[in-house]
């Protein structure tokens, strides 16, 4: 008897566990998030899963540190050989969903020339928080409707782990955190 | 005419239906708290002291282990073995008997503590409600048992001087609940917040040769309106060292809804 709910729960528990196809424990995916890209397409956050990525969170009313996050990313993506860059996803997600529609969106695309490929994503409103706590941004609106935040590359693997964090302190890439984006586009 | 009267009536019943459906919420209802202008304690580099507050309903009680133990057993990947390493830190309900019960140790109207912040999420979305933003718990907290602002009478003030611990005043099973009919909220235990993250750096960074300039956009001294107000203060300051994953024997969570 003991046997059998034991086996019984063994078989629960795989069942349980099988949707998530063996993600790691420590995937940023196992968060259920939705978002929506600037094509007004919607696009579930566990669905990034497969492809190494850069991800970063912004908002498009942001003049100080947001025009450096993306030029910081450009820049990472520029120093990448065509192999690694096909690689590699960029993505950068709006800590003001309620503000950035996807035309504000495909608007900082279009200003900031970003190359073709990049997903700008707005999630639901009940999400950002969320998002931005697997990735450790903190962030804080401020009276004015400007936000507080941290500027940070976080470097994910494709399966959602954190690999690496690069602060964001001028529009150049920086050297230690191309190494470890390099190190896992090189991983099988 | 037509009538509308049976559409409204179904809609209606399938209202109550569904609130009948989110179990374990049973006498621990939401208490409407009216909004206003109110004088935060948290002053951050903005000059307006003054924020408005809009209306919303916060939970009579904290989530007690009972209630979230419901919780776990209807969601089975927050339990304490299940729950993805990504939200959990090693303490995450520590305390139960088991992965799927508090065990009869541990009081089952007692808040739930050892519960991090995506649980405590995760929770209050099952509730289709929320986390609280911390000004929301602090304006409900102004409040004593007869007045929604009693923060210039000394003795709320002392109320805050073992907050967070069995000493708080607020901690006696017998403590009346506020005016808006909400307890505990000075009690033996913290809470959660929705933006737990909002204190960024201890001062204005930028501009300094320390490595870490720029690291906080914006983010600059944070004060507080009055030194007498440092049990708010305090409590704030722990929420922001936190990280989502951490749990705390004395750290619980109730659920806000938004007033539509």
């Amino acid at each position: 008897m003991k046997r059998l709910s034991f086996f019984l729960s063994a078989t629960l528990a795989l069942a349980g566990s099988l949707h998530a196809q063996s993600l790691p424990g420590d995937s940023v995916y196992h968060l259920q998030a939705t978002t929506q890209d600037a094509g007004s397409r919607p696009v579930a956050w566990s669905s990034l899963r497969g492809q190494p990525r850069v991800v970063s969170m912004f908002y498009t009313n942001c003049h100080l540190m947001c025009p450096l996050i993306i030029e910081n990313a450009k820049s990472v993506q520029k120093q990448l050989a065509p192999r690694e860059r096909a690689k590699l996803g960029m993505v950068m997600v709006s800590l003001d969903p309620a503000r950035d529609t996807p035309a504000a969106l495909q608007e900082v695309a279009r200003r900031h020339r970003v190359p073709e490929g990049w997903q700008f994503l707005a999630p639901a409103g009940n999400d950002v928080r969320a998002i931005a706590s697997v990735l450790d941004v903190r962030y804080r609106f401020r009276d004015d409707g400007s936000i507080n935040h941290t500027s940070m590359l976080v470097l994910l693997d494709a399966d959602g782990r954190v690999r690496a964090r690069s602060e964001v302190t001028g529009a150049a890439a920086d050297p230690a955190f191309l190494i470890q984006v390099k190190a896992v586009l090189a991983e099988p | 005419m037509k009538r509308t009267l049976p559409s409204t009536a179904s809609l209606f019943l399938l209202a109550m239906a569904s609130a009948l459906a989110i179990a374990g919420d049973a006498g621990n209802g939401y208490r409407h708290v009216e909004g206003g202008d109110f004088r935060s304690s948290v002053r951050f580099e903005e000059t307006t002291r003054v924020v408005r507050v809009a209306s919303f309903s916060l939970m009579a009680r904290p989530v007690s282990n009972h209630e979230f133990a419901g919780f776990v057993a209807r969601q089975s990947q927050w339990r304490r073995d299940r729950i993805p390493t990504v939200f959990a830190s090693p303490g995450y309900l520590g305390h139960w008997a088991s992965a799927d019960a508090p065990g009869d140790g541990v009081d089952p109207d007692a808040p739930a503590v050892h519960v991090n912040w995506y649980a405590a999420d995760a929770y209050c979305r099952e509730q289709q409600a929320r986390l609280p933003r911390f000004v929301e718990w602090e304006y409900a907290a102004a409040a004593d048992a007869t007045r929604r602002d009693a923060r210039g009478d000394p003795r709320w003030r002392m109320r805050q001087v073992n907050d967070g611990t069995p000493h708080a005043i607020d901690a006696a099973p017998d403590t009346p609940a506020n005016a808006y009919g909400i307890q505990g909220l000075h009690g033996a235990y913290w809470e959660w917040s929705e933006d737990y993250a909002s204190l960024l750096g201890d001062g204005d960074r930028r501009g300094q040769q320390d490595g870490d300039s720029l690291r906080y956009c914006g983010a600059t001294a944070l004060a507080f309106n009055d030194p007498g107000d440092y049990g708010v203060v305090k409590r704030f300051v722990l929420l922001s060292a936190l990280q989502p994953g951490a749990t705390l024997g004395n750290l619980g969570f109730r659920c806000a809804r938004s007033t539509p």
